[in-house]
């Protein structure tokens, strides 16, 4: 059965899967370009000290993809279930909601996850090409909050969407959006990175907070 | 015979209104069970809590012997739901749709599937989101009959649909009633479709409910037609359960005989002339008895 479940959310999300991968790639090109750019118009003794005394991080401009990437595909598989309240052709399958939630969360997750990891790998591999290996490291640690804002913002607008009551979406938007802010809020390479592992614990009552929302969204009328 | 539905001591409340005190009523398996009721008096809200979307205030509803609210995916397998207004997965194509529903449902049966989707002639890549309200109607039927449910439960499945697909509902009903064990519980606002599938009415109006069969209502409540001189202002009481008037024609709704009737409308002033028995279809006697508004 949770062939069928992976199914329905393959076919939500395909396009905006592809366009999201489009949107990441392009931005990891532009990364690309933008530094061959720079050491080719400046010396590259000035672009060492721009990177490791001025903490100037190259790949400033795709700090808010990973986040607008999280919101797009949370909408895409859950848009379509809260629009004529569609959800409730999925709660009515033979199948226990929460393992249903399970699925459908966890295959987004991972469809999130796999688009950062990308991210993360070509960030590293770029860096690694004009810079030692300590500073392609570091470049990654200073993405890995954004990429924590994607999560963030895929298991917020889940939770939004699936809230039926307005205080409570209200509630869960300020939340999420105070945490996701947060994790904009400081400059400089590796800034938040004593903190990543308590950020990161934090998904776990998030991802719950989502199947409490499903259990409203059904026992309130769907 | 045991009941597939048995709701007991059913209240509801919505922003404070009440829509039902001390429902009761049980469904026995191997009816067809229509439930009528005027717009806003909870048809909706009922399938709402049999189904486990929406928690009572109070009492118990028992779907083939588990709370309602509590559904196990054992006996949610063996529940055919239709959805108001048809839904849905838009975003799939009849194929994709067939997949997915096949997946769920071990005991599936394709050829019951694609038998009612090849009726409409379009190709099988045909997305559900670009078809007719009809044709979406068709697919979700398509879906609930080879699931091969023990219970089937129809919120308004005529809602949007023109003569030809409440027809083709009908026949399919027909024929899943007419295996045997198999129960149908179905709301719908075209009255005159039911009087044609159901065994079994249940009325709901103002909360309160009345279950009858559906021979033994078209037998005992009756239409009787007169013509008035005046506006005939009758009252609604024991006798009379409810009249129209068009014209100087007055319809005229009661559980008791001509006779009674007419003694009825003499002792209130009212010379009722040609009065007479007139035939009543299912609406003529839901019109009768829950009024127009």
């Amino acid at each position: 059965m949770w062939r069928s479940i992976l199914l329905k959310e393959w076919l939500k999300i395909r396009w905006f899967l592809a366009a999201a991968l489009i949107v990441n790639l392009g931005f990891i090109i532009k990364i690309f370009v933008d530094i061959r750019s720079i050491l080719s118009a400046e010396h590259a003794q000035m672009v060492w000290y721009q990177a490791v005394h001025l903490h100037t991080v190259f790949h400033h401009d795709m700090r808010y993809v990973p986040l607008l990437t999280g919101l797009t595909l949370a909408a895409a598989q859950f848009f379509p279930e809260i629009l004529g309240r569609r959800m409730r052709i999925a709660l009515h399958l033979p199948m226990a909601r929460d393992g249903m939630m399970f699925f459908c969360l966890a295959f987004g997750l991972g469809v999130v996850g796999a688009i950062f990891l990308v991210d993360a790998l070509f960030i590293h591999l770029t860096m690694r090409a004009y810079f030692p290996f300590e500073v392609a490291v570091s470049a990654v640690m200073t993405a890995l909050p954004w990429f924590l804002a994607g999560v963030w913002g895929y298991l917020g607008a889940v939770a939004v969407l699936l809230e039926t009551a307005w205080p409570r979406r209200v509630f869960f938007f300020l939340v999420f959006s105070v945490l996701i802010a947060m994790l904009y809020s400081g400059v400089g390479y590796g800034w938040l990175t004593p903190a990543l592992p308590w950020l990161g614990a934090l998904l776990l009552p998030a991802f719950l907070c989502v199947f409490e929302s499903a259990r409203r969204f059904q026992r309130g009328g769907a | 015979m045991k009941n597939v539905i048995e709701v007991h001591n059913l209240c509801h409340r919505y922003n404070g209104r009440s829509i039902y005190e001390n429902l009761n009523f049980s469904v026995p398996e191997g009816s067809v069970c229509g439930l009528l009721g005027k717009n806003g008096q909870g048809k909706t809200t009922l399938v709402n809590i049999l189904m486990g979307f929406l928690k009572p205030t109070s009492g118990t509803c028992l779907v083939l012997g588990e709370n309602s609210h509590n559904l196990s995916p054992a006996v949610r397998h063996r529940v055919g739901l239709l959805h108001e207004g048809h839904l849905a997965y838009e975003f799939m194509t009849i194929t994709q749709t067939e997949k997915f529903f096949r997946g769920c449902y071990p005991g599936w049966k394709s050829e019951v599937f694609f038998h009612l989707m090849d009726k409409m002639g379009l190709p099988h890549n045909h997305r559900v989101g670009n078809m007719s309200c009809g044709q979406r109607s068709q697919v979700v039927l398509g879906v609930i009959m080879a699931q091969s449910p023990d219970l089937l439960i129809l919120d308004d499945y005529s809602m949007g649909l023109d003569a030809g697909y409440r027809r083709l509902f009908l026949d399919v009903l027909h024929d899943f009633a007419a295996q045997g064990n198999k129960t149908i519980f179905v709301t719908s606002h075209i009255v005159q479709d039911l009087e044609q599938l159901v065994d079994t009415i249940i009325f709901l109006d103002k909360g309160e409910i009345m279950q009858v069969g559906l021979d033994q209502f078209m037998r005992t409540f009756r239409k009787y037609v007169f013509q008035c001189e005046r506006d005939a202002s009758l009252p609604k009481d024991e006798v009379i359960r409810g009249f129209e008037q068009r014209g100087r024609q007055v319809a005229l709704y009661s559980y008791e005989d001509m006779e009674a009737v007419d003694r009825h409308l003499a002792s209130l002033g009212i010379q009722a002339h040609q009065l007479c028995r007139a035939p009543m279809s299912l609406e003529d006697g839901f019109i009768g008895l829950m009024g127009k508004y």
